[in-house]
């Protein structure tokens, strides 16, 4: 048995039904997007979008999401029925990741991308992540995900709220991924 | 051309007529209900419309029903705050050409611009 393999599994994802709408976000195959915005509107409406529609009557994609939010809430606003959602805690439960355990939320995404090499995956909660973990590693989980994304078709979106990183770490999350540029609401 | 935003937020009208602005938009009319609506759209006669699906006492599939009765060509996309396939789809059947989740952003609206302007 590997060293993950009982706590990281991934729950089988599926294709959610079509919604009948059109594709609004053209996000390159094999890419990380960083999207700097409070609260993450941009990076949920992209990674719904995504998972809900085909372009050209192509294969669905489908998604894997990891939120500091929880998935109940996340399924009801967005509609979400057959996507996989993890929720960042330190609570105990079948889809909840410890935030300190970050070799588990690597295993995880990694494994995903290796099984569904054209999926997307949604990463929110950097900053909790950060919060309980040393800037650094978390950047090392960020690199080595990407490694295995530019590898595949698959796409990755991390919002990032950047008042919570000095200009510094930003620069550092921002190295070697597309980046989007997007609001911070205030109300 | 021409773009009605029907929405009962006069702040998220306001966000929608910013964003329509930024992306080149400058004719814009809003409207706060169904009636109001429907009398903005005979007298300007978008070639679009942004239609909340929830309006004080009618609803967005009422308005999209009641536009293209009185112009079977025009486009309507909808929106809501939460994604309620079933509602979407009410919407689509009644006609509605594409859905747009609130807060909308940049991306989005000028990729259904895009799409529909034409």
């Amino acid at each position: 048995m590997g060293l993950f393999s009982r706590k990281s599994k991934v729950g089988k994802p599926d294709a959610e039904s079509g919604l009948g709408i059109t594709r609004k976000y053209s996000l390159l195959q094999g890419r990380t997007y960083v999207v700097e915005e409070s609260p993450s509107d941009i990076s949920f409406d992209a990674f719904v979008n995504i998972v809900s529609t085909t372009v050209n009557g192509s294969k669905k994609t489908v998604g894997l999401a990891v939120s500091r939010q929880h998935p109940d809430l996340i399924k009801q606003k967005y509609g979400l029925e057959a996507t996989p959602i993890y929720w960042l805690a330190t609570r105990t439960g079948d889809d909840v990741v410890a935030p300190t355990n970050l070799g588990i939320l690597t295993h995880m995404l990694i494994k995903f991308v290796e099984e569904n090499p054209s999926g997307v995956i949604l990463l929110d909660g950097l900053e909790y992540l950060v919060s309980n973990n040393d800037f650094n590693k978390v950047l090392r989980v960020i690199d080595q995900v990407s490694d295995h994304i530019s590898q595949s078709k698959s796409v990755l979106i991390i919002p990032v709220d950047p008042r919570a990183f000095t200009p510094k770490e930003l620069a550092l999350l921002e190295r070697n991924v597309e980046k989007i540029v997007g609001s911070r609401r205030t109300s | 051309m021409k773009i009605l935003v029907v929405d009962d937020s006069e702040a998220f009208r306001k966000l929608m007529i910013e964003l329509l602005v930024r992306a080149g938009f400058h004719d814009v009319v809003e409207a706060e209900d169904f009636e109001k609506a429907i009398e903005a759209f005979k007298k300007n006669r978008p070639k679009i419309s942004f239609v909340d699906m929830i309006l004080p006492g009618r609803t967005g599939v009422d308005l999209t029903k009641a536009i293209l009765a009185v112009d079977p060509g025009a486009v309507i996309i909808a929106m809501s705050s939460i994604i309620n396939k079933k509602m979407i789809r009410d919407s689509l059947d009644a006609g509605a050409k594409d859905f747009l989740l609130k807060p909308t952003n940049e991306i989005a609206l000028s990729a259904v611009l895009a799409f529909w302007s034409d």
